[in-house]
Parts: C-alpha cells; sequence; structure tokens
C-alpha cells in the first residue's frame, strides 16, 4: 500500500514538472491551441520521450506486491527526467494568466493521479500515462478558464472605458490606415509634445486589447492628448476601439492592399478604416493622405470638409509638401500651410516619410501646436529602427530597410537609393508574406530596381528567382548580380567593386538583426 | 481626472511659520476642478506628514498636537510620479497614502528654496513648480545673484563679500576696506538668508562691527554694501519663464525703521504672511519709473532663469531717481498674488499657469537622453589590483 502512495505521489510530481514545461511551450505558441498542438507533435516531439518513461511503470503495478517499488522508482526517474532545465533562452513569464493556468492544470492533474488511489485501486496502473497527457491538460485548462479570461479582459476593457469617460478634458486622436499609422503616430506624439502633455500607444499595441492596456498602465491626469494607433483584421475591429476611446479627430494614413486576403477587397478594407471617420462628433477633424486613391476617393465621395495633406496634388490638400530633395543628411521640404510656406527638414529619407511628417505636422498645426514646435521636432526625429534608418559605418552608408513589409515602401526604399551617389547596392532576399502575387511582385521590385542601384546581392537563390528575371527583363547587366546564400559575403563582393570609392547599401525586407 | 498636486512647506529654516501661511493661503485658491491638493508639512527636523488637519490652518497654534492626527510619510520615486508611503507601515491595507502628478514647494529660505528642495524633487523625477535647482540657488546667494545680474547688464549696488574665518582674524583691515568702497552708511546681511533676518545698518565702525556679529550668527558669509540714503523700496514680481515672462503691478512697501523688518513684514498681527504687511500698491512713482523696474524685473528674471513666480525687490534713490535691483525672491511671500490681482490676474489662474510651466518644463527634460552608451563597465576585474580608474581599465 505505501509503495502504491510513494509511486502515485512520485508520477504526480512528474506529471506536474510535464505539465510546467508545456506551460511554458504554450506561452511560447503565444497561447494558441492549434498551434501549440501541431508543434508539440512535430517540433517538440523528441522531448514527448520523457514523460513516456513512466509507461515502464505499468508492469510493476500490475503484478503488484513489492514490484511496487520499482514502479515508484521508475516514476522517480520520469520526474527527474521531466525537470526543466537551468539555463533557458527565454524562460517563463509567470503572468497572472500563466499562474491561472497553471492552478486549473494542477488541480485536473491531481484529480486523476490520486482519484484511483482513493476511489478505485485496481486501475491505478493507468495514472502512469499522465505526464504524457501534459499537453492536452494545458490545452484542457486553457479551455476551462476561458470565461474567466473573458471576463477579466471585460474588466480591464471597462476599467479603462471609464479613465478616458473621467478624462472629458483628454482629446482623442485616432490613427488608421493599411501602412504608415505607427510612423504618423509616432511623429505626431513628438510634436503634440511641444506643447501638450501626450500619450501614444506603444509600437505594437495597436489591438483592442493593447490600447486597454496602454490606457491603464500608462494614462496620466497631466495627458491631453491621447494618440490612439487602430490596427484591423476584419470590419467593426475599429469600431470596437472607436466606442473604447471615442476620438475626437481622426487621420487615415493610406489605404493599400495589406491583409487583402481576411478583408475580402478593397472596398471592404476602405470600409473599415473609415470606421473611424464615422465615429467622430460633430466638430472633429478628418486628415486624410491625399497620395494614396483609395483614401481620396473615399474621403472625396463620403466626407466633404476633410482635411487633406500629401505630396502630389496641391489642389486636394490643404497642407502641401513640396520641393522635396534628400541628401546624406536626410530630407529637406516645403510645407504650404494656410498659415503660410513652414521649412522641414528631417534625418528620415524616403518620400512616404514626407508625407507621413506632412500629415503629423497638418494635425500638430491644426491642434494649436506652433510651427516652430512642429519644425523643430522634425528636425529632432530619429529613423525608428530598420525603417528606413540611415547608418553610417565602416562599410559606408547602410540604409537599413528590413523591417520593409509591402512593395511601395521596397519601391520608396529604391527611389531613395537611387538619389544617392557612389556605388548603389541593393541587398534583399525578396519580399515574403504576399500571397499568390510573391512571385510578381518580386518580379515587379526587380524591374524597378534595375534602373536604380548598380549592383544587386541576392539573398537565396531560389527565393530571389523572379526578382533576378525581372532584373535582367529591365536590361540590368548580369555580372552585377551577386547571388549568394550569406548575407555578408555578399555584401563583402558588392563592396570590393567599389574600389576606394564610396558605397551605399539598402538592406530591403525581412533581414534578421544578427546579420548587421 | 485630476492632477495630483503635492503642496509642500515648512522646513529646516528660518522662515518656516511663513511659509505654512503662504503655503495654506495657496491651499484655499486652487483651481478645484482641474487640481487635487494634497498638502505635505515638513517639520523643523525634516520630516514629512500629510493627513489629518495638515490643510487647516487653525490647527498650527498646537504643533505636536496637529502631528499626532496625521501620518508621516517618505517621499518615493514610482514611475515618473512621487508616492508617499506610510513611514510605520501599516500591516494591512496600502500604505501608498498618496500619488502626486507635481510638486509645489511653497517654502522660503535657506535649506528649502535654495535649490536644496528642488533637487530633492528632481533625483525623485517628479516634476515641481517654480524655479529650478540652479535658479533657486543663485536667487538666495545675494552675492552671486549680483555678479550674474552685473554681467546681464542689469544696474546692482557694488558689495563687498566677507567671509567669517577671514574677518575673525582680520576685523579692523575688513571695515576699513568697506568704508574705503563705500563709505557709511552701509547695510550689512547674511548672503543667503531671507525675510530680512540678520539685517543690520551701520553709520559708524562701532554699528559695522555690531552689524557684522550679529548677521554672523546666521551665516558663515555676509556682504557689506552702500546704504542708499534717501530710500525708497519697489518691489515688483514676475509670472513666466525662460520662454516668455510677465510683470506684475509695482508695490511700494512700507517701512518702520531704516529698513524693512521681519516685524514690519509679519509682525503686528503678520497672520496673513506678506500680503498683510503694509504697502503702497500701485506704488506712487511715474508711469516712465514704473515701466523701466518692470522691464528690469523682467531682465533680472531671465538672467537667472526663473520660472514660476519670482519677486524683484528694488532700491531706488528719491533724489536721483536711480533705480537698482537689490534682491530676488524665488519663493516670494504670498506667492506675491497681491501684485498681480490689481492686473485682473486671480490667484487660481495664477497658480494654474505655475502648474502648467512645471508640466512643460518636465515635458521637455524628458526630450532629452540622460544616458550614454558606453562599455566602460564591461570586464572590470575590481579594484584591488592598484586602482586604475575607468580609463585604465581593461574592457
Amino acid at each position: 500500500m505505501l509503495s502504491l502512495v510513494v509511486y502515485t505521489l512520485f508520477i504526480f510530481l512528474a506529471s506536474a514538472a510535464a505539465i510546467l514545461r508545456q506551460e511554458h511551450m504554450f506561452q511560447l505558441n503565444s497561447y494558441k491551441p492549434r498551434v501549440h498542438l501541431k508543434r508539440t507533435f512535430t517540433v517538440q516531439l523528441s522531448w514527448l520521450l520523457r514523460p513516456a518513461v513512466a509507461l515502464l511503470a505499468v508492469p510493476g503495478l500490475i503484478i503488484g506486491g513489492r514490484w511496487r517499488w520499482l514502479s515508484a522508482a521508475i516514476a522517480v526517474i520520469a520526474l527527474l527526467l521531466c525537470m526543466p532545465p537551468k539555463n533557458v533562452k527565454k524562460p517563463l513569464v509567470y503572468t497572472s494568466r500563466v499562474k491561472r493556468l497553471l492552478v486549473t492544470s494542477g488541480i485536473i492533474t491531481a484529480a486523476l493521479c490520486f482519484l484511483p488511489l482513493i476511489l478505485c485501486r485496481g486501475v491505478s496502473f493507468l495514472t502512469a500515462i499522465i505526464p504524457l497527457l501534459s499537453p492536452l491538460i494545458v490545452l484542457l485548462a486553457d479551455l476551462i478558464n476561458r470565461p474567466i479570461e473573458k471576463s477579466i479582459n471585460l474588466g480591464f476593457i471597462n476599467e479603462a472605458r471609464d479613465m478616458i469617460a473621467s478624462s472629458p478634458e483628454l482629446t482623442v486622436i485616432g490613427v488608421t490606415g493599411s501602412f504608415g499609422k505607427t510612423s504618423v503616430k509616432f511623429i505626431l506624439g513628438k510634436m503634440l509634445s511641444a506643447k501638450y502633455g501626450t500619450l501614444i500607444t506603444p509600437e505594437s499595441y495597436n489591438t483592442t486589447l493593447g490600447v486597454v492596456r496602454t490606457i491603464r498602465e500608462k494614462m496620466r491626469a497631466t495627458h491631453e492628448y491621447f494618440v490612439c494607433e487602430m490596427g484591423a483584421r476584419n470590419r467593426g475591429d475599429i469600431k470596437e476601439i472607436c466606442e473604447l476611446v471615442r476620438p475626437k479627430h481622426g487621420v487615415i494614413t493610406a489605404i493599400g492592399e495589406q491583409h487583402l486576403e481576411s478583408f475580402g477587397s478593397i472596398e471592404a478594407i476602405k470600409d473599415t478604416k473609415f470606421e473611424l471617420a464615422d465615429s467622430l462628433p460633430a466638430g472633429g477633424k478628418l486628415f486624410v493622405n491625399t497620395d494614396s486613391p483609395g483614401a481620396l476617393d473615399r474621403a472625396q465621395a463620403k466626407y466633404p470638409g476633410f482635411i487633406g495633406y500629401g505630396t502630389l496634388d496641391g489642389s486636394v490638400c490643404r497642407y502641401f509638401a513640396h520641393d522635396i530633395t534628400v541628401s546624406d543628411a536626410g530630407s529637406h521640404f516645403f510645407l504650404r500651410t494656410p498659415d503660410g510656406e513652414l521649412e522641414m527638414n528631417t534625418r528620415l529619407l524616403g518620400r512616404h516619410n514626407v508625407v507621413n511628417i506632412a500629415g503629423a505636422a497638418a494635425v500638430a498645426l491644426e491642434m494649436g501646436v506652433e510651427p516652430l514646435g512642429v519644425s523643430s521636432a522634425a528636425a529632432r526625429l530619429e529613423a525608428v529602427p530598420h525603417r528606413l534608418q540611415l547608418i553610417k559605418n565602416s562599410r559606408g552608408i547602410v540604409i537599413d530597410d528590413a523591417y520593409n513589409s509591402n512593395p511601395a515602401g521596397a519601391r520608396a526604399a529604391l527611389d531613395v537609393l537611387a538619389g544617392f551617389y557612389g556605388l548603389r547596392v541593393l541587398v534583399t532576399p525578396g519580399m515574403v508574406e504576399l500571397g499568390e502575387k510573391e512571385d510578381s511582385e518580386n518580379r515587379a521590385l526587380g524591374e524597378y530596381a534595375a534602373s536604380r542601384c548598380d549592383t544587386a546581392v541576392l539573398v537565396g537563390a531560389r527565393h530571389t528567382q523572379p526578382i533576378r528575371e525581372g532584373l535582367l527583363a529591365a536590361g540590368f547587366d548580369e555580372n552585377n548580380i551577386i547571388v549568394t546564400e550569406d548575407l555578408i559575403a555578399g555584401m563583402n563582393a558588392a563592396g570590393l567593386r567599389a574600389g576606394g570609392g564610396r558605397a551605399v547599401y539598402l538592406l530591403e525586407n525581412d533581414l534578421p538583426d544578427n546579420y548587421l | 481626472m485630476k492632477v495630483t498636486v503635492g503642496l509642500f512647506f515648512g522646513g529646516r529654516s528660518v522662515e518656516h511659520e511663513v511659509s505654512v501661511i503662504t503655503a495654506l493661503q495657496a491651499y484655499e485658491n486652487f483651481d478645484r476642478e482641474k487640481y487635487d491638493v494634497v498638502p505635505v508639512y515638513i517639520t523643523h527636523e525634516n520630516e514629512f506628514y500629510t493627513g489629518g488637519d495638515i490643510g487647516d490652518i487653525t490647527k498650527y497654534g498646537d504643533i505636536p498636537a496637529l502631528l499626532k492626527g496625521a501620518v508621516q510619510v517618505i517621499p518615493v520615486c514610482s514611475d515618473g510620479r512621487l508616492a508617499l508611503i506610510r513611514r510605520n507601515p501599516k500591516r494591512f491595507g496600502s500604505n501608498v497614502v498618496a500619488v502626486l502628478d507635481v510638486a509645489f514647494p511653497a517654502v522660503h529660505g535657506t535649506n528649502v528654496e535654495d535649490g536644496a528642495l528642488q533637487g530633492f524633487f528632481r533625483t525623485l523625477r517628479v516634476p515641481f513648480v517654480g524655479c529650478d535647482v540652479m535658479a533657486s540657488a543663485l536667487g538666495m546667494d545675494k552675492y552671486a545673484a549680483k555678479i550674474i545680474l552685473r554681467d546681464a547688464g542689469i544696474p546692482v549696488l557694488p558689495a563687498l563679500k566677507i567671509n567669517i574665518k577671514h574677518y575673525s582674524a582680520h576685523r579692523e583691515e575688513v571695515e576699513r576696506q568697506a568704508a574705503e568702497e563705500f563709505g557709511y552708511p552701509m547695510i550689512i546681511k547674511p548672503v543667503d538668508l531671507g525675510s530680512s533676518v540678520g539685517i543690520g545698518f551701520a553709520r559708524s565702525k562701532e554699528e559695522f562691527f555690531a552689524a557684522a556679529d550679529e548677521a554672523f550668527s546666521f551665516a558663515q558669509v555676509i556682504i557689506a554694501e552702500r546704504a542708499v540714503t534717501n530710500l525708497r523700496e519697489i518691489n515688483c514680481a514676475v509670472l513666466g519663464d525662460s520662454d516668455g515672462a510677465s510683470p506684475s503691478e509695482c508695490e511700494e512697501p512700507v517701512t518702520a525703521g531704516d529698513i524693512l523688518s521681519y516685524s514690519d513684514k509679519y509682525g503686528a498681527g503678520g497672520q496673513k504672511g506678506m500680503s498683510g504687511a503694509s504697502r503702497l500698491l500701485p506704488a506712487p512713482i511715474s508711469d516712465e519709473q514704473r515701466d523701466k523696474i518692470r522691464s528690469l524685473a523682467v531682465a533680472a528674471f531671465m538672467a537667472i532663469g526663473c520660472s514660476g513666480v519670482a519677486r524683484i525687490d528694488f532700491l531706488m534713490d528719491k533724489d536721483t531717481g536711480e533705480v537698482w535691483v537689490n534682491e530676488l525672491n524665488t519663493i516670494p511671500g504670498s506667492l506675491s498674488f497681491y501684485l498681480f490681482r490689481p492686473l485682473g490676474v486671480s490667484y487660481t489662474a495664477m497658480l494654474s499657469k505655475m502648474i502648467e510651466l512645471a508640466l512643460k518644463r518636465e515635458r521637455m527634460r524628458d526630450e532629452l537622453s540622460f544616458s550614454f552608451k558606453t562599455d566602460i563597465l564591461k570586464g572590470q576585474r575590481g579594484f584591488k589590483s592598484g586602482a586604475k580608474g575607468a580609463k585604465g581599465a581593461k574592457i
């Protein structure tokens, strides 16, 4: 009998250790059950051998008597095998959600282990399988906890809503668009700070829960403006955020083809982004990027009185950026405003950044920030790392655009590269995550790049094949194409061609940090 | 959401009591639609108390009783805000008594008005109202202020700085030097005290020694300067910061003796502090003189780098009309609200403006970067093997 109790205790501990490990993996898999199951049985399959060792205890339990001590020993071994390792790159973070999951998992595991011992000793041998069941137990616990998590989130949402409601002096400005919203949000935040206490949603927090967290953790009584970035995957997403924060003014930065699959059509994308416009109260201002045709035509059709900003057509925008020049020092342009011309200098590169700055400046000026405050904020802007970031190092000049995620941005980056003097080198592994259009977009990129660079370093022969085709089709000299599997080697080879002269490298798309 | 303002007063200063009056007078005048005000009393031992009757001026007759009913707190930096936590923690419940968005020092005198308290708030990373550390220190040191003002082209009386050690060894020589430079009569005062404490008037050598000895009981360093005969004193306050400031109305304080003394300022039922002292408001001077004084006040404010409200005290020669800056007060009694009222600026509006300026300064400071990427801490091997300092360490 004692042997059975000892065995059960250790099988419980072994299961608990296995649960802890599964919990850790679940967190790394972003709490997505489908992803977790898939990875458990593919990438992480070999680990399952450890809890499987517990199965060796079954014969001893069935035979009974002294042999049960052998089973207990095997349970101890299983426990030791399942203990989490000491040095882990990304350890388990014990958030409140994790703690709740561990409690539920612990209860399920304890029930499964100890109930047979108490109620029906004969089936105790079945408990040997419990460590192996750990992935499923964690998912079951997640399922059970869902209503609790949902109501906790609802509590947070209500708290955030109350905080906004108790701050009638706070002016909320919503920023949305297929791209450019993060940049416009940052720049606008800096410009408004010249005069007002300003809160912005941090980098990636553009979902309802992200906005809720920003409000609950960062909002202060001293904030006068809140610039809220609003992201959308589906219709109604932006409307939901608007109901929460009640924006007074809104900015539509662009209508593009991002996430076309989940939206269905361009019209649906427009409907969704313009949910922000629909949520504005009377007297609220709608700012629209007139360089984006999709945004312009919807604004003109349904939202008279919108305030336009852009660089292409001065007749449709109140804030028009013109005479744009780019150099090693960054960009320089003039912004035409209703009160006169404002000269702007910035370290940022790229026409789209000029548009973003023009948009942020339009909003800031309309909110009463002095022109001098706006232009000096622009002059102090630092590029977001890996987004057309100008770096000067021993190689020469590197334009790091590794985080760019769309064809339009890639073309803008190539335009920037074209404007530099010296040996202009395009370095790219090609664009990814464009679905069906991937090959045709990469080919188009190659064609566009042909006249804008002198040397092309294509990283990854297979994936960059369409780019190569595009380059050649547009008349690019084949000898100037370097195909390589090693980024650094490729850049070195290109650098040699500069002879002692200057080289400018454009790093385009999805390149990992440690390559620089 | 209202902005929570911590109103700090008292402190280890000779003007402790005056500051209680200044603060609790202000306490009644904040815009309660915008601000929640938490009064925090600093005792003579620099302990902080809040809660209970700390905001009630009528309870300050019996301070020990007042403190018994209040909570002693410790200010702590908390994510850009200032948390006041209990000195004696409770076992159950929260020990955070209040969380302040901005600190408002309403303190007078050395140890509090001279940058010490301002530096404390700066270290705690909470925005605070009024002059920053440098301007506070300059405003408090009469001699240093003179140098800065003179450099900015603002008229000041020349002064002789005397320290206690030198004086004790060379009394006669010091007196001779002063007599030669300025002649009698002279004003002798501590270099860094306020509210006219320790000031003496000397018409002769004996009076010089008497005044110097008296002044040295309050400070280690004193100054001597020529006394303006046929003196009129005109004060003017300034509200703003380095981006822009506006002057108040001018006043002429009324004195009982040769110079405005502590009892002139606060005696005779001085319960209303500076605002209750006798004065001629507006000062009976010509428009031309008024304009000159007001623009000199703003110039002095800018030269020292003040923020919030400061009062600049002028000396005027009745006969020649010549004007000099006597001294600067970076936290003036009653915050000089009575000088702005004639111009239509309410005390409430003044206080709101001062708080906005404090928040603005903090916003500007947030834009700067105070850390510098360096590797000097990597690969340190300890200092036992011969101190090489950071530059000699192997990196």
